[in-house]
């Protein structure tokens, strides 16, 4: 075919203004991607016309914009994909079948929209009374636990357990020491012991031959494990328990002892 | 903030090409409140649509021009148009409407400015199909003339009508 026959044929024309069958707009936009010519001259002529019928306008009511922006405003922003129109062409008469098609997929889609909303709540729902439980189930096995370990140290005739009494200063602060003296574990149970400020620890120092050997900070109150494994130690005279400032590092603060207990071995 | 800023840049849209597609709906569809209707279902469609104009087709005013085109013949052709001009039908008689004297009175603006200067039997082909929206089958038919002839015909008219353009 010879391009520049095919320009002046009218197809160009023909096209632009909407007059051409689906088969020939086809071949048109085929041969445009191939022909620069063929879309100079499509563009030439659309100028054209546009030029024309701007120079031509007719200024519809002012009313009319409101109008329109009204219905965009309710509409919401146009979709990426083609919209199914179900208003317009309202004067045709009967809806097509397609349209009731149309209708009954989006109902189709809403209802299963809702099962699916549905299920999913109620499995979320059901999801978190089970992690609840498991939850609840976890904390009651810790608990069982450390009461089991407290029973068996108490029964294992290698363990020694020391008293831990009140000083005058603290009067009621009362624990006890489970100190292994073949494993050197030590471990602590708070009986009744205030809880501290934020800023301070409990301490457990083990006291050999009159000096002090840091066996590790602890804190006591709600939520905190009722048995504490502190630092091992392989002697001990004495057991001491002082209120330092939180993470000390140094020596102990005997005038803030809160219990002591002589070790029996 | 998105729907605000389409809102906006729809306005604009709006405020440029409404005048040039009233234009052509108010040539097809004579009825000024009728043609109104049509700009705005026009318009709404192309709110509807705008994400399936693809620019290697054509430019912007060519697609909106031809979405008022097909909205307007939608229009006279609809049943309720129909019914509202009972005494307005198409004579069979070729000869007859072959005459400049049949074609509806409209005013000499726009398109029918330049139509109007063709040669009669080129002027009939385009008012049926391009402002009435028949197919050339259609029009082979009414007139009784050959398709093939009803075609280059109208092609013909056509290229005429773009040297007159200019």
């Amino acid at each position: 075919m010879n391009i520049k026959d095919y320009i002046s044929s009218g197809i160009v024309e023909s096209y632009v203004l909407g007059l051409s069958s689906a088969g020939e707009a086809a071949e048109f936009e085929q041969l445009c991607s191939r022909h620069p010519d063929l879309v100079a001259a499509r563009n030439d002529f659309e100028l054209k016309l546009e030029k024309w019928l701007f120079s031509e306008a007719v200024p519809p009511a002012p009313a009319i914009k409101e109008k329109i922006m009204n219905a965009i405003g309710q509409e919401g922003l146009p979709n990426q994909v083609p919209v199914i129109t179900m208003e317009s062409r309202k004067y045709t008469g009967s809806a097509s079948p397609m349209r009731w098609l149309a209708v009954a997929s989006i109902l189709l889609l809403l209802v299963s929209a809702y099962f699916a909303y549905d299920f999913y709540s109620k499995n979320k729902e059901l999801e978190a009374q089970l992690n609840l439980s498991r939850t609840k189930e976890n904390e009651m096995n810790e608990k069982m636990k450390e009461v089991e370990q407290e029973n068996q140290m108490m029964s294992d005739p290698n363990v020694a357990v020391v008293n831990m009494v009140g000083t005058q200063t603290s009067g009621r602060s009362t624990a006890n020491i489970y100190w292994d003296s073949t494993s050197s574990n030590v471990y602590l149970v708070v009986k009744n012991m205030p809880q501290l400020p934020s800023d301070k620890q409990y301490q457990l120092w083990a006291l050999i031959d009159g000096q002090p050997k840091d066996l590790g900070l602890f804190d006591v109150g709600d939520g905190k494990k009722l048995i504490l494994k502190m630092k091992d130690t392989q002697k001990a005279d004495a057991f001491a328990i002082t209120i330092e400032t939180r993470g000390n590092t140094g020596g102990p603060t005997m005038e803030q002892m809160q219990s002591q207990g002589k070790a029996r071995l | 903030m998105l729907q605000q800023k389409d809102e906006q840049a729809f306005s604009n849209l709006y405020d440029n090409y409404s005048g040039a597609l009233f234009n052509i709906i108010t040539q097809i569809v004579p009825d000024r409140e009728i043609a109104s209707d049509v700009l705005q279902e026009v318009f709404l469609n192309i709110w509807r649509k705008i994400s399936s104009y693809d620019p290697a087709k054509g430019r912007l005013f060519t697609w909106m021009l031809n979405i008022a085109r097909n909205a307007s013949i939608d229009k006279i052709r609809s049943r309720g148009y129909q019914d509202s001009l009972k005494n307005y039908s198409l004579p069979e008689d070729t000869s007859a409407y072959a005459s400049a004297s049949v074609i509806p009175a409209m005013d000499d603006y726009g398109l029918r400015k330049l139509v109007n200067k063709l040669k009669d039997e080129q002027k009939v082909l385009v008012e049926l199909s391009y402002f009435q929206g028949f197919t050339h089958e259609e029009i082979a038919r009414k007139l009784n003339i050959p398709l093939g002839t009803v075609k280059t015909r109208i092609r013909s008219a056509l290229t005429q009508l773009r040297t007159l353009i200019q």
